[in-house]
C-alpha cells in the first residue's frame, strides 16, 4: 500500500491498519496531516536514528535526512540505526534502507552530505518542520539562523550522559543562542566529559518527536520558549524559561 | 542567602556538606551572578544557560537576597 493509498482511505474515513493505535491520539485528522507532512532531520546518529525511526512508525510522509557521516563500531552503543553489518554505511543512506522495511508510505529523501553555510537554506527548504540531532554546537547555531529564516519551526533536542535537554523555536522566537554561548573554540558540550549512553538519545529524541507529531497536528502544547531539561541520573526534570 | 543549583558536571564544584549540587551561600551586598561563579571557582565559559528565580539571566545580574540560581554546563551530544 502507497501513501496515496493511505491518503485516500484516511480521507473516506477509514484506518488502514498500521495506523489504527495512532488515531485515539491524533484522530484521522491528525493522521492525514502527518501523511501530508515534510519534516527535515539534521544528523542520523544517536538521536536522528530514534527521531527518524519514531517519525516513519507514526506516518510522517516525507523526511528529509541529512547526515555526511558513515557508521563505525563507537556507533554501535546508541545509534539505533547502526548495526555490526552496516559499518562504513553513509548514515543518511542507512535511514532509506531501514525505514523502507519499516513504512513504505514513508519517502526518505537521504542527502548523504554534512549541512553547512553554503548549503544549509537549499537543505532545509520545502519543510514544516526541522529536526536537530546534531552532535556540535555551531551546526546547531547554524540550523537554528536557518530555520528562523526560512520561518519554518525547530524541535532541538541535545544529550551527555544521564542529561539532555529539548524545546521548539519559532522563527518569532529567540534561537538556540539563547542556550549555547558562542565561545571561540568550544563546538562540544560535556559530552565530551560524559560520553553518549544508550537510553539517553533515545529518550530525548521521544520527547523531539512528540512535539514534531504536536507542531504538525496541533494537538497539545509544544514545549515553546521552554526548555525541558532532564538529569535521570538524579531524577531531575525540570521546565525551564527560556524566553 | 542565595540558593544555588549546579547542573551535571558543575556539580562537583559543590562544597562537600551539600547534596545533589543544591547549597546556600551568602555574598556580599550587589554581587552578580559572575560574583557567584568566582565565589564558588566556576569558569564562566562552562556556564551557558544560568536561571534565577526561573527564568533565564545574563552573568553580569545582580543578585538579591532569596535569590535562586541554577547553573547549566553545555549540553550538546547527538
Amino acid at each position: 500500500m502507497s501513501s496515496k493509498d493511505s491518503i485516500e482511505m484516511l480521507s473516506a474515513g477509514l484506518v488502514p491498519e498500521k495506523y489504527l493505535r495512532n488515531i485515539g491520539t491524533i484522530g484521522i485528522d491528525g493522521q492525514l496531516r502527518l501523511l501530508k507532512a515534510r519534516v527535515a532531520v539534521i544528523g542520523a546518529g544517536g538521536l536522528g536514528g530514534n527521531v527518524i525511526e519514531l517519525l516513519a512508525r507514526q506516518g510522517v510522509g516525507h523526511i528529509r535526512v541529512i547526515d555526511g557521516d558513515v557508521f563505525a563500531p563507537h556507533n554501535l552503543n546508541r545509534q539505533l540505526l547502526a548495526t555490526e553489518s552496516n559499518l562504513g554505511v553513509n548514515k543518511a543512506l542507512a535511514a532509506a534502507d531501514r525505514i523502507a522495511e519499516v513504512n513504505s508510505d514513508v519517502h526518505v529523501e537521504a542527502v548523504s552530505k554534512m549541512l553547512d553555510a553554503e548549503n544549509a537554506l537549499e537543505l532545509l527548504a520545502e519543510v514544516d518542520v526541522v529536526i536537530d540531532a546534531l552532535d556540535n554546537i555551531s551546526c546547531r547555531l547554524l540550523v537554528s539562523k536557518t530555520a528562523r529564516q526560512l520561518g519554518i519551526p525547530l524541535v532541538h533536542g541535545a544529550i551527555a550522559g544521564f542529561t539532555g535537554q529539548v524545546t521548539t523555536l519559532l522563527p518569532q522566537d529567540a534561537g538556540l543562542e539563547s542556550i549555547y554561548k558562542v565561545t571561540a573554540g568550544s563546538d562540544k558540550g560535556i559530552e565530551t566529559a560524559l560520553g553518549n549512553p544508550a537510553a539517553t538519545p533515545a529518550f530525548a529524541a521521544a520527547i523531539q518527536v512528540q512535539e514534531v507529531i504536536k507542531v504538525l497536528t496541533g494537538v497539545g502544547e509544544i514545549l515553546r520558549q521552554r526548555l525541558l531539561y532532564f538529569d535521570t541520573e538524579l531524577n531531575i526534570f525540570e521546565l525551564l524559561d527560556i524566553r | 542567602m542565595i540558593e544555588v543549583r549546579l547542573y551535571a558536571t558543575l556539580r562537583r564544584f559543590s562544597p562537600e556538606a551539600s547534596t545533589a549540587g543544591v547549597f546556600t551561600l551568602t555574598l556580599p551586598e550587589d554581587s552578580s551572578v559572575k560574583g557567584l561563579l568566582s565565589a564558588i571557582g566556576i569558569s564562566p565559559s562552562d556556564v551557558h544557560l544560568l536561571m534565577v528565580n526561573g527564568a533565564s539571566a545574563e552573568l553580569d545580574r545582580i543578585l538579591s537576597e532569596g535569590d535562586r540560581v541554577g547553573l547549566f554546563p553545555p549540553v550538546g551530544g547527538g
